[in-house]
């Protein structure tokens, strides 16, 4: 997925206008010339200037070459690769969401089972792969490492 | 002689050399698997080494490294598909021998030269990190606001096709480097009232995404996408490997003289040390002809060229605080988040850890020879777990890692944001290595610049009235110019446009 270089750079400079009149709200340092505000000023800037060359390249494409204002990559037109790609990323939304009520484990071995299946792993070895690494990870990172994954439903078993 | 045996005995520690031989392992895997990169193997110990000291930490990453960059040119005979961008250069070539039957002479000359290599990178880093910093400890922070400039300008430069998209890409990392305290006056910026954001933007999260999550996406519609492993047995990889040291030792030497140099610019890597050395030889090369058919010369160039390049991206890290490439910049966030900062000042205060980090270099690369050779034996058996397996596996790992960072699930929002973010980017060509480089400069650039401003009391003179700073100053303006010149349209008239 590729927008035209002028759309990359109208979103851009539209951001550092942003950036640049939030640094109004920023206070000065007592006592000094330059606060806080001049550093982020100076990056909005290049940021701007880097936008505008972008604008200009891409108008240019455009007009010399037809470059359209968005390019689909060959995979979107095929309904189970964008499915692939959809489903990755809500595998990580899931996760967002279902960890802390759900718990670490119940939504590790979800995500995983139904990716491997997805992704056409045999039902045997997914689901095997699924509880291993499940338990590994949660041995290896919540028992060792001690960092504290969400317990969730198995507050009472863990 | 104190420090250096108290490195010794820092390194020879059996934690410390378990979880070396156990990064080791782990390189290997990830750099022999194509589409998983030495930077991504980076990415996901970081979250582990978090809970390390010092000396564990480096050697996991500097271990996993050297060996991912070897790993990788294996699947590149095998497959043709190098399983990291530093084996690319020579994937093709690798490839032609194969073909040819001479994969035990490949994996051979890639195995010894690898090491040859990798040890060279490290020689160089031995004998100029410490004379630099004594330079370097007298800098003040007009220097080290140029020497900041300098880095990253060489990022947006050699590293990248495109600069404009280089540029932006910087100044975007940069950007996102603002986001927090700011370090002058203190003063909360772009934080919305986020209690989450008021500590900055967490680093390894950042990266988890972009260099990881990024490459899920771009895996979970390229699945069924894989080469085929020619069936071909590895017989003795050292079979002609001596006739092709006493015919190319001189390309050794010149591929290492250049991985070295390039993983030291800032901003350039493996990856490119391996391109430019590649074409160096071939252009030298008396059979040139050769090149392309599965010919050992350039292989020998660009192979010692990547690996010495890791030693090579260490020298202004450690001497600067200024990262050579995408791995150093990442060690240097750890550094920071383990309350060292990089600097010439680590050379005088704890020189028995930059000790540590010379013997774990030159440790890692002895252990690359047997444990690259049991790699390239049970290379079929390596490069056959799937894909489809591996991928869910990695993102547990990345969601977990970005969790353990932050102890809460802000790691992992960051990680999704910044993952889809550094996808777009790359999938319009912008490149995400500025603008980490970026993000992990911003703070010391920024205090740098503001210290300096004050100290001059706003004039620009002040910034180049030392010498070095002087000096530094105006290198980085000519090239500032130069990139401006090559810009604008006239300019491209008249220079042939940047590769």
């Amino acid at each position: 997925m590729r927008f035209n270089d002028a759309i990359v750079g109208a979103v851009f400079m539209l951001l550092a206008g942003v950036m640049i009149a939030l640094t109004f709200t920023f206070p000065p340092f007592p006592g000094q010339k330059y606060g806080p505000s001049l550093f982020p000023r100076i990056i909005a800037g290049g940021i701007i200037l880097c936008s505008a060359l972008l604008i200009m390249r891409g108008w240019k494409a455009r007009r010399e070459i037809g470059d359209p204002w968005l390019e689909l990559a060959g995979w979107t037109r095929e309904p189970r690769r964008v499915a692939s790609f959809a489903l990755m990323l809500g595998a990580m939304v899931f996760y967002l969401l279902a960890s802390e009520p759900l718990g670490f484990i119940p939504s590790a071995f979800l995500i995983q089972l139904v990716l491997f299946l997805w992704f056409g792993v045999r039902p045997v070895t997914a689901v095997l792969v699924a509880v291993g690494m499940t338990i590994a990870v949660q041995y290896f990172f919540g028992n060792l490492m001690r960092v504290p994954l969400p317990r969730g439903i198995l507050d009472s078993v863990l | 002689m104190t420090a250096i045996s108290t490195a010794f005995g820092l390194v020879f520690d059996p934690y410390v050399l378990a979880v070396i031989m156990g990064s080791a392992i782990f390189g290997m895997f990830v750099g022999a698997m194509p589409g998983l990169t030495a930077t991504m193997a980076t990415a996901l110990l970081v979250p582990v080494t978090f809970f390390m000291a010092p000396v564990p930490a480096l050697g996991a990453i500097v271990t996993a490294t050297a060996m991912a960059i070897f790993a990788g040119d294996i699947p590149a005979a095998m497959l043709r598909m190098p399983g990291t961008p530093a084996s690319a250069a020579y994937a093709d070539e690798s490839y032609e021998m194969t073909k040819k039957g001479q994969l035990d002479l490949c994996m051979g000359v890639n195995l010894v030269f690898s090491v040859l290599g990798g040890i060279f990178g490290v020689l160089i880093l031995i004998v100029l990190a410490p004379a630099l910093a004594e330079v370097a400890i007298n800098f003040s922070s007009f220097e080290y606001f140029w020497l900041a400039c300098l880095g990253l300008t060489c990022a947006v430069f050699i590293g990248t096709g495109d600069p404009i998209k280089g540029l932006l890409s910087l100044f975007i990392g940069l950007a996102i480097g603002c986001i927090g305290i700011d370090p002058a006056a203190g003063q909360p910026r772009f934080t919305f009232g986020n209690v989450d954001l008021l500590s900055g933007i967490n680093f390894i999260p950042t990266l988890i995404g972009m260099f990881a999550v990024s490459e899920l996406l771009r895996g979970a519609v390229t699945m069924e996408k894989g080469g085929h492993i020619i069936a071909q047995a590895v017989g003795n990889l050292m079979t002609g490997v001596g006739a092709v040291f006493r015919k190319y030792w001189f390309n050794f030497l010149r591929g290492s003289v250049i991985g070295t140099v390039i993983g030291a610019l800032p901003g350039a890597g493996a990856d490119i040390a391996a391109w430019v050395s590649y074409a160096v030889s071939k252009k030298t090369s008396k059979e040139p002809e050769k090149f392309g058919t599965g010919h050992i010369e350039g292989i020998v160039d660009s192979t010692s060229a990547n690996n010495s390049a890791l030693g090579g991206a260490w020298i202004p890290a450690l001497v600067f605080g200024i990262p050579g490439d995408s791995i150093t910049a990442i060690v240097i966030g750890v550094l920071y988040m383990k309350g060292m900062n990089p600097g010439p000042s680590v050379f005088l205060q704890t020189p028995e850890l930059i000790y540590a980090v010379f013997i774990i270099f030159i440790l890692a690369n002895l252990l690359m020879f047997p444990l690259g050779w049991a790699a390239i034996k049970s290379a079929k058996q390596i490069l056959r777990v799937p894909r489809n397996v591996l991928l869910p596996v990695i993102l547990i790992f990345c969601m977990v890692g970005s969790f353990a960072m932050t102890n809460s699930l802000y790691g992992i929002v960051l990680m999704v944001v910044m993952g889809v973010f550094g996808w777009l980017l790359e999938e319009h060509g912008v490149p995400v290595a500025p603008l980490i480089l970026g993000l992990v400069l911003g703070e010391m650039l920024e205090q740098n610049f503001m210290s300096s401003m004050i100290k001059s009391d706003g004039s620009f003179i002040g910034f180049l009235n030392r010498p070095i700073a002087g000096i530094l100053g105006v290198a980085t303006l000519l090239l500032w110019a130069l990139m401006i010149w090559r810009a604008l349209p006239i300019g491209r008239r008249a220079a042939p446009a940047p590769v």
